[in-house]
């Protein structure tokens, strides 16, 4: 089905895309990178989780919890392992979030999530000895500040969520995935361990977020609750894996390339925050117009085109043969 | 086991029926007040068709749902090949060697028939050795009539094909035990008379059946032994021919005019 060129795509241009803009070094666009490398992370973890169909709402507690775990713990038991705990605390947050919502159903799930993510950021506020309350935390400065080095390690993370994703796109759980999303039934009935596999999702799915979340909070060392809390971080991701395409991976990237570019291009043209309405009023109308995303839009181009050409060869060779 | 009671129009199944490869012990499962299944007792002989017959709400598709650890049970012990079974997850009895279908298969539509396969081939974990002309989705696939199609997105194929499919993704469970769910409901008679011939090849690979049906020529042609349950409990048990003749039955069966 697909080459082994087209898979590398996404690799090379992620690569490549890091490379030039360090390279050039203009502030701005290593700014909008970063931007859109973050964004495409939780999207590419949005969309793993949502192929099991477990459409969640609640990436922002994830996006938090990986920046406030990283300030708590750093003071405590140093820099690397305070990544380790990153990756833990996120895990067994996604690990408990997981379980008690097994049974819940799209948009249950949806609503239980978000209220998931609200409560983290009361909590935060509760507990201000740990936490800093609404005031904040300092978490450690990702890459002592340097927006070349921090781009070149965000890029790094996004190039791991990209090889998860097409991990997770391959024989081995895609089918399976999809079977416990259509009919968890009949995925059971077919030797699937459907609590272990949407746990699992769920993980790889927390973990990511919240590893972009603890490189947001590191790029200027200070992080507010209603920052990283914020529903912008839960419903951001779900419309960016919309908008380039759902249960891939090429899908995600283009979509937070896509997203960042409408939002730079409405700031600037309309300003304000007015832009905010009109870059959702354009979010919804892809939506609504195209449910298969960028990608969608793409494929049925080069299917357009590939009967084309085939019409093309077909007439050439009605030619030749009169 | 009577099996002289048994002269079922199928060839005898290459492997010798040794005893019984399903066992239900007085099983009781309940929705709220209501008894779907009342303290049934019976056993599935190994190496045979069995046809689980009675009226609708009887507890057949309950009694297949409960055997498949998809429901859970209030009373009573599943065994199978003699191990306990009761109250294990689904995935687990698949392992175990029981294999359903769904009369409804829901596949997702953007998955081929390949990949579809391809989740019990990794998932089920069971001994391919056994059947040997079934030991890859590909084998699978044309045993099922579905080599054409094996590259074909499932959203493309026919009610008929999916049926095939679904007993394709059962089979590819590598089960001892199959269990069918109305395997036939829906289809024209040209294609559920394709779709018996499936079954009798799947049992002449030496794997014991159980059918849901209400067709009768599909249970007097294919099976060994009928079961009927009627209202949660199990009124007969035997070969066909004695069972449907049997006045209960008919009468539970086929209502009150037909019984006369």
């Amino acid at each position: 089905m697909k080459t082994g060129l087209t898979r590398l795509l996404p690799y090379v241009l992620i690569l490549l895309a890091t490379l030039a803009l360090v390279w050039i070094d203009k502030p701005f666009w290593i700014q909008l990178a970063i931007g859109v490398a973050i964004t495409a992370i939780t999207a590419l973890a949005w969309d793993i989780l949502s192929r099991t169909g477990q459409v969640s709402l609640g990436s922002a507690a994830f996006f938090g919890i990986g920046s406030y775990t990283l300030a708590i713990f750093e003071p405590l038991i140093g820099l690397a392992l305070a990544w380790i705990a990153v990756v833990v605390v996120c895990a067994l947050a996604a690990t408990l979030l997981g379980l008690l919502t097994l049974r819940l159903r799209r948009m249950y799930f949806a609503i239980a999530t978000l209220g998931f993510a609200l409560s983290m950021q009361v909590l935060v506020v509760v507990f201000p000895d740990w936490t800093g309350g609404s005031g904040g935390i300092a978490p450690p400065v990702l890459a002592d500040g340097d927006p070349r080095w921090q781009l070149g390690l965000i890029g790094l993370l996004l190039l791991a969520a990209v090889a998860l994703s097409d991990a997770l796109l391959g024989l081995r759980f895609r089918p399976a995935f999809f079977m416990i999303r259509t009919k968890p039934e009949l995925a059971a009935a077919s030797g699937v361990p459907v609590v272990r596999m949407k746990i699992f999702a769920f993980i790889v799915s927390g973990v990511l977020i919240g590893l972009a979340g603890a490189c947001y909070g590191g790029l200027y060392g200070y992080v507010v609750p209603t920052d990283v809390f914020t529903t912008n971080w839960s419903v951001l991701p779900l419309a960016i894996a919309t908008l380039g395409g759902m249960d891939t991976t090429i899908g995600p990237l283009l979509g937070a390339i896509a997203l960042k570019a409408l939002e730079e291009v409405a700031r600037s043209v309309i300003g304000g925050t007015g832009y905010q309405v009109v870059y959702g009023a354009v979010i919804i109308l892809f939506v609504i117009g195209m449910p298969q995303g960028i990608v969608g839009l793409l494929r049925k181009a080069a299917a357009l085109a590939g009967r084309r050409t085939a019409a093309g060869e077909k007439k050439k060779e009605r030619e030749r043969h009169a | 086991m009577p099996d002289t009671a048994s002269p079922g129009p199928t060839r005898r199944p290459a492997q010798p029926s040794g005893g019984a490869i399903l066992a239900v012990e007085d099983l009781t499962v309940a929705f709220g007040g209501l008894k779907a299944l009342d303290g049934v007792s019976l056993s599935i002989a190994a190496g045979e068709i069995t046809g689980l017959i009675g009226p609708n709400g009887s507890g057949k598709s309950t009694l297949v749902n409960t055997v498949s650890g998809q429901l859970p049970v209030r009373g009573g012990r599943i065994r199978l090949h003699g191990g306990d079974v009761t109250g294990r997850r689904p995935d687990r009895i698949v392992r175990a060697g029981m294999a359903r279908t769904y009369q409804i298969p829901r596949v997702p539509p953007t998955l081929t028939v390949e990949e579809v396969l391809s989740v019990p081939l990794l998932y089920a974990g069971r001994d391919r050795h056994r059947l040997p002309g079934l030991g890859d989705a590909a084998a699978i696939a044309a045993f099922c009539g579905l080599g054409p199609l094996f590259r074909r997105f499932c959203g493309d194929l026919s009610v008929t094909d999916l049926r095939r499919l679904e007993i394709a993704r059962a089979l590819a469970c590598a089960p001892d035990l199959l269990l069918l769910d109305e395997a036939m409901a829906g289809l024209s008679h040209e294609d559920s008379v394709e779709v018996m011939g499936l079954i009798r090849n799947v049992h002449e690979q030496g794997i014991s059946i159980v059918i849901i049906e209400h067709l009768m020529r599909v249970i007097t042609s294919l099976c060994h032994r009928v079961v009927v349950l009627n209202n949660g409990r199990l009124l007969a048990e035997g070969a066909p021919a004695t069972v449907l003749a049997d006045q209960a039955v008919r009468e539970a069966y086929l209502g009150k005019g037909f019984a006369a």
